[in-house]
């Protein structure tokens, strides 16, 4: 499915927790240390002294600012809500338990990210092994889907939920048809809100590749989804 | 410099990007826009196509990630936090069995004795028992036998003594230290005693039935 991506992530993976492997494919992104980053270099030092309680009131506040975006980076990319809610919560326990491997050289939000994106990488690969050997139950997310709705659409009337319904699901199919590496890039790119080069950081591919993947992911999803 | 060939898709996702990072999208890029028709329609449907998606997915990751939700997560993660960086208590064991302590041997070989000894103490008792009534039986027969070649009375027995009305004063002092028993396990603080006292047989009762 998407090895491909999960393979040039890990090859990017300068000391991250899933490989612990010193830098070797990329540069770190320059520029200056952003508030999150600094935190967790506060985090870091006081996880470093043991002073784990105040270690864990700082971490919350990290928490608080990456959880949202994490949501809903892990939401499209599994389409299924408490799975979603499961690989963002074990991307930053795992953050926490590595972070003295953190390095201020790369900034924190590019080191959560592929971490999560590892996760939901993962995530998908086992889903895609237990499909091969059970049988699929019920659309993963019929009860997210109808949230959604709920959510999205209080005030309109059942024929534009049923239309809004439909469009998810016709997007949801469309992204799911793009190649391990468009998908990757477009999420992050995307629904992510990061930059090119920040999508080259986080997976290890060159900034023109990933403009190139970016490229050819919104056109083919403009072929899918008839321009809208 | 305008450019006097119309853009490629790939220019127009370029100038996107720049425009929704911040970013100053590339001069002359921007004038060919700003003047061709055809590609700034071109850009407008693209700009207008890619928001369209990006806005309905976070829309749609909102309705689903409430802020309760995110809150409720919150409070997982730094609960599953909890206990990292805490070294685990580990309950050591005994390597080797302590010297002297309980052995399997021991307590069964103990018990073996035990049961031994009490059932050989149950058959002595029961055995002498038997010859003491044996004895005695034979000697009543005897004293009936003399006192009848006598012709006196028999004597009162021994077991007949027993069984004989106690005395009045002592009668008294075991009514009195029964009613004083009965008055204690009235009491609010003895009488989670009373199943016991149920299964005791008492010593009036035991009393009147031998009357």
């Amino acid at each position: 499915m998407s090895s491909d991506v999960r393979t040039a992530i890990d090859a990017a993976a300068a000391g991250s927790p899933d490989t612990g492997h010193p830098a070797r494919a990329r540069r770190p992104v320059p520029g200056p240390v952003s508030e999150d980053s600094r935190l967790a270099v506060e985090i870091r030092g006081l996880v470093e002294r043991g002073v784990m309680d105040e270690a864990r009131e700082r971490f919350g506040a990290l928490v608080a600012a990456h959880q949202r975006r994490a949501s809903r980076i892990a939401f499209q990319y599994l389409r299924d809500a408490a799975e979603a809610d499961e690989a963002v919560q074990d991307a930053f326990v795992k953050v926490f338990e590595h972070i003295t491997s953190y390095k201020e050289a790369w900034p924190f939000e590019v080191w959560f990210t592929r971490i999560l994106i590892n996760g939901c990488l993962d995530r998908r690969k086992a889903r895609a092994r237990r499909g091969r050997w059970f049988v699929p139950a019920e659309e993963a997310g019929p009860l997210d889907e109808m949230r959604a709705s709920v959510g999205l659409a209080n005030d309109a009337n059942p024929e534009s939920r049923l239309l809004a319904r439909e469009r998810r699901s016709r997007l949801a199919g469309a992204i799911d048809r793009l190649s391990g590496r468009q998908r990757t890039v477009f999420m992050l790119c995307h629904y992510g809100d990061r930059t090119p080069r920040e999508v080259s950081a986080m997976t290890g591919l060159n900034e023109s590749t990933v403009r190139v993947h970016l490229f050819r992911a919104a056109r083919k999803l403009r072929g899918l989804l008839g321009g809208q | 410099m305008a450019l006097a060939h119309h853009l490629h898709d790939e220019r127009l996702l370029d100038c996107y990007l720049a425009e929704r990072g911040g970013e100053i999208v590339d001069p002359p890029l921007a004038e060919h826009l700003a003047e061709c028709g055809a590609c700034g329609t071109r850009y407008a449907e693209l700009v207008h196509f890619m928001e369209d998606l990006r806005e309905g997915a976070a829309a749609e990751s909102d309705a689903v990630f409430t802020p309760d939700r995110l809150r409720a997560q919150q409070q997982k993660i730094l609960r599953r936090i909890e206990h990292v960086g805490r070294s685990a208590r580990v309950i050591s064991f005994p390597a080797a069995p302590v010297r002297g302590g309980i052995t399997s041997g021991t307590p069964r070989v103990a018990t073996r004795w035990i049961a031994a000894a009490a059932a050989a103490g149950l058959f002595v008792g029961a055995a002498a028992g038997l010859f003491l009534d044996f004895t005695r039986g034979d000697r009543q027969v005897t004293q009936l036998a003399s006192a009848r070649t006598d012709g006196s009375a028999p004597r009162p027995t021994r077991l007949a003594g027993r069984t004989a009305p106690a005395p009045p004063s002592s009668e008294a002092a075991d009514e009195a230290f029964l009613s004083d028993l009965e008055t204690a396990l009235d009491r609010p603080q003895t009488r989670e005693l009373k199943p016991f006292d149920a299964l005791t047989p008492h010593v009036g009762l035991i009393t009147n039935t031998i009357r």
